[in-house]
C-alpha cells in the first residue's frame, strides 16, 4: 500500500505475476494525476546532439509539479518520473544530468537532476562542472553560443568513447544541452544524446 | 528584558510561529531581537531517537506527527541527513536545518474602542444562541451554535465578537473552506468598520499587520502559536477539517491555553455533537431568520445520466430544467459527483448558454466565476461539493446530478439545499435531485429537513 506523491490517495494496487517477482516497477502517482502529465515522445537529431528525447508537454500539472519539487524544495516527487525515466534511460549508454552550480545546489539543498536519476533507479556519472551563474535569459542564441563555455569536465576525469546521455529537466534553446555536448565529444565522446522532461514552448 | 526592541517586529510576530530566514524584516534587525531574547529560536523538526534505533519526527510548526508525510534526504545547505514536513510545504519548507521563531517578551495590546455598526436585529432564537454563546465564553466553556442553513449563523456571532474585542482580546474567525472566508471578509468589514481585520488564506496578499481579529482558513493556522483569546470555527464539519487531525491541533495550538474553540455549523457530525454535549454547551436554531421552511427536494429520474454524457448528449429532463432557469433568469448551480463527469458535461451545458461554466476545488479560476455568478454576469455554474457551503446567492436554484451517488450523504445534501431560499426576498425555490435510484442517503436528508421545518433540533 502506499500514497500517491501528488494526492496523496492510496494507489489501488493490481497484483500481477510481474508484481509478485518485483520485475514490476511501482508506480508513485495515481492514474489520476499521471493522466494530468501528456506525453510527448519528441524525437530530434542534430550534428552536436545525435538525438534530443522529450518525455512531456509542459501543461498546467508539470508547471505545477516543477513548482513544487524545485521551487518548494519538495525532494520527495522526484519520484512522480521513476518509472518513465527508467524505461528511458536503463542501458542506454553512461548518464551524465546537467550539473548545478555548486552556490545554487545549496541554495536549493539538493541537485533536482541527481535526485531525479537516484529515484529512477539508474547510475550516473557526475563529470560535468557548472562554470559560471550567467543566467542566459535575454541573449541571442549567437551570443549564447559565443560565451565561454558553461561546462568543464571535472578535474582529473577522463572520458572512454562510447554513448553519452545527457539529462536535463527543462530544454529551452538547446544551448545548455549544447555546451555540456561538446564538451563530451571533445573529450572523446563517440555519440552523445539528451534526454529532456520537458521542452519549453516559444 | 530592558533592552528596547522594534515594535514592528512585535506586532507582526507575536502570536505567530515563522521561518527565520523568510520574515517580512532584515535578517540582521530579527538577528538583534534573537540576541536580546526578545524572539525565540525552535528548531523545524524535532526528531527523537525510539527503541531499535527509530527515529520519529515532529513538525514544530504544523505538529503532523504522520510519518509518512516526512522525508529524509541528504541535504546539500547541512551536509547530513535532513527530515522535512511534507504536510506543510506549500507554506514554505520546514527541515531540520531550517529555523522557526516565535516573539518571547511583552505582548502588543489591543484597542478597547471598536464599534459594531450592524443594522439588522436578530430573531429571538438568534439572540438566544447568541446570548448563550457569550455566557458559555465567560465561563471558558466550547459552544456549539447548530443552526440551519439560512438561519444568520454570522449575525449570532457579531456580539460575542464585539464583546471580545472591546475588552482587548484577539479574535480568529476560521473555515475550513476559502469560499466561506471569502464570503465572510466583507460582511465583518461591514460590521466592525474601526476594528483592524486581517483575511488570510492561500493566495492571500502578505502583510505586516498584526490585526486584532483575524479571518483564516484553518490551513493559515499553522503559522500561529498561542495568539488568541477566543476561537470561532464557521462550518466546523466541512472537509478537510473533520478529515485532518492536524487541523484540529492547528486549531488548539493556535488558540491560548485553556482558551475555549467553538463551533458554528448546519451540520455538525455526531462526534462533535456528543463532544460537545459532554464538555460544552450547544445552541441549537431551526428557523431561518426570514421564518420560512428550509426548501424540501424533489426527485426526479434521471436513468443512466453518466452514459449519456459520455456519448455526448445531455438528458432531456435536465435541458428541460435548464431552458427554464434561463428563461425565467434565475441563477442555478447544478452539482456533479466527480470532475470527470462534470468536465465532460461542460461542453454540451455550453451548447445552452455559452456562459455556463464549471468549477472544482483546484480550478484556477473558481473564486472568479462564484464571483461573476453573484454578479449575473452568467446564468449558473456547474460544481463538484465544493460549494455545497457558505455561498450565498439570491433566488438560486439547485439540481444535484446523480444524488445517489456516495458523496451526496445526508450532510452533503442538507448543506446543498441550505443554497435555496436564503434571502428574505426569494425565500423559496427549486431543489431537485435527479438521480439513477433513490438512496438512503437522500430518504435521511429529506426527512432531516421535515423534522427541521416541523421545530425539531439536531440529534
Ligand atoms: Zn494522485
Ligand atoms: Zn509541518
Ligand atoms: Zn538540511
Amino acid at each position: 500500500m502506499n500514497e500517491c506523491l501528488l494526492c496523496e490517495q492510496i494507489i489501488a494496487f493490481s497484483p500481477s505475476w510481474k508484481g509478485l517477482l518485483g520485475l514490476d516497477r511501482q508506480m508513485n502517482i495515481c492514474p489520476n494525476c499521471s493522466k494530468k502529465f501528456k506525453h510527448a515522445d519528441i524525437k530530434d537529431e542534430g550534428t552536436i546532439l545525435d538525438k534530443i528525447t522529450t518525455l512531456y508537454t509542459y501543461n498546467e500539472a508539470m508547471r505545477e509539479y516543477l513548482h513544487q519539487f524545485k521551487f518548494l524544495q519538495d525532494v520527495q516527487l522526484a519520484g512522480v518520473f521513476a518509472k518513465e525515466l527508467h524505461e528511458h534511460l536503463k542501458g542506454a549508454g553512461t548518464i551524465v544530468p546537467i550539473p548545478m552550480h555548486p552556490e545554487k545546489k545549496i541554495q536549493r539543498t539538493f541537485a533536482h537532476m541527481d535526485e531525479l536519476l537516484k529515484s529512477a533507479n539508474v547510475s550516473y556519472s557526475n563529470i560535468l562542472d557548472k562554470t559560471d551563474t550567467v543566467v542566459m535569459g535575454e541573449k541571442s542564441k549567437e551570443q549564447r553560443l559565443a560565451m565561454k563555455p558553461l561546462f568543464a569536465l571535472k578535474p582529473g576525469k577522463t572520458l572512454q568513447s562510447g554513448t553519452y546521455i545527457l539529462v536535463d529537466d527543462i530544454y529551452t534553446t538547446g544551448t545548455t544541452l549544447c555546451h555540456a555536448a561538446i564538451v563530451l565529444k571533445e573529450a572523446g565522446a563517440t555519440r552523445v544524446e539528451a534526454v529532456t522532461l520537458i521542452r519549453a514552448e516559444r | 528584558m530592558t533592552k528596547p526592541f522594534d515594535s514592528t517586529v512585535r506586532d507582526f510576530l507575536a502570536g505567530r510561529i515563522w521561518l527565520r530566514l523568510h520574515t517580512p524584516f532584515p535578517t540582521e534587525t530579527i538577528d538583534k531581537h534573537i540576541e536580546s531574547q526578545h524572539i525565540q529560536t525552535i528548531q523545524g523538526i524535532k526528531s527523537q531517537k525510539k527503541f531499535a534505533n527509530q527515529v520519529r519526527h515532529f513538525c514544530n510548526r504544523c505538529e503532523n506527527d504522520t510519518q509518512s508525510r516526512f522525508t529524509t534526504f541528504d541535504c546539500a545547505k547541512c551536509n547530513g541527513p535532513c527530515t522535512y514536513c511534507r504536510h506543510c510545504i506549500k507554506m514554505g519548507r520546514i527541515s531540520t536545518c531550517t529555523e522557526l521563531i516565535v516573539w518571547n517578551s511583552e505582548p502588543p495590546v489591543y484597542p478597547l474602542e471598536h464599534a459594531l455598526t450592524w443594522g439588522g436585529i436578530l430573531t429571538s432564537q438568534q439572540q438566544k444562541a447568541s446570548n448563550e454563546l457569550i455566557e458559555s465564553n465567560n465561563k471558558r466553556l466550547p459552544h456549539l451554535i447548530s443552526a440551519v442553513c439560512g438561519a444568520g449563523k454570522t449575525e449570532i456571532l457579531f456580539e460575542p465578537i464585539h464583546k471580545l474585542l472591546t475588552q482587548g482580546k484577539r479574535v480568529c474567525l476560521a473555515a475550513p473552506r476559502v469560499d466561506v472566508i471569502l464570503e465572510l471578509e466583507p460582511r465583518l468589514r461591514t460590521a466592525f468598520p474601526n476594528t483592524a481585520i486581517e483575511a488570510l488564506y492561500g493566495g492571500s496578499e502578505s502583510t505586516i499587520e498584526s490585526a486584532q481579529l483575524i479571518l483564516a482558513t484553518t490551513h493559515q493556522l499553522y503559522r500561529f502559536r498561542h495568539a488568541f483569546d477566543a476561537i470561532f470555527v464557521d462550518e466546523a464539519d466541512a472537509f478537510p477539517y473533520t478529515a485532518e487531525e492536524t487541523l484540529r491541533r492547528a486549531v488548539r495550538k493556535a488558540a491560548k491555553p485553556q482558551t475555549p474553540i467553538h463551533y458554528v455549523t448546519a451540520t455538525p457530525s455526531e462526534k462533535l455533537l456528543a463532544e460537545m454535549n459532554k464538555t460544552g454547551r450547544v445552541s441549537s436554531i431551526n428557523r431561518r431568520y426570514h421564518g420560512h421552511p428550509l426548501p424540501v427536494p424533489r426527485y426526479d429520474t434521471l436513468w443512466n445520466y453518466a452514459k449519456h454524457i459520455r456519448k455526448g448528449r445531455l438528458p432531456a429532463k435536465l435541458v428541460k430544467w435548464i431552458e427554464e432557469r434561463l428563461q425565467l433568469q434565475q441563477p442555478f448551480l447544478i452539482f456533479f459527483h466527480t470532475i470527470m463527469l462534470m468536465e465532460e458535461a461542460e461542453p454540451l451545458f455550453k451548447q445552452l448558454d455559452a456562459k455556463i461554466c464549471a468549477v472544482h476545488a483546484v480550478h484556477p479560476d473558481r473564486q472568479e466565476r462564484v464571483q461573476a455568478l453573484r454578479n449575473k454576469e452568467i446564468p449558473g455554474l456547474l460544481t463538484t461539493t465544493i460549494l455545497e457551503r457558505g455561498i450565498t446567492i439570491p433566488n438560486v436554484q439547485v439540481a444535484v446530478v446523480g444524488s445517489e451517488q456516495l458523496t451526496f450523504n445526508k450532510c452533503a445534501l442538507v448543506q446543498i439545499g441550505g443554497r435555496v431560499g436564503r434571502s428574505a426576498q426569494f425565500p423559496t425555490g427549486d431543489f431537485v435531485l435527479f438521480h439513477h435510484g433513490i438512496t438512503y442517503a437522500m430518504d435521511e436528508a429529506k426527512n432531516e429537513i421535515h423534522r427541521l421545518n416541523k421545530g425539531g433540533v439536531h440529534v
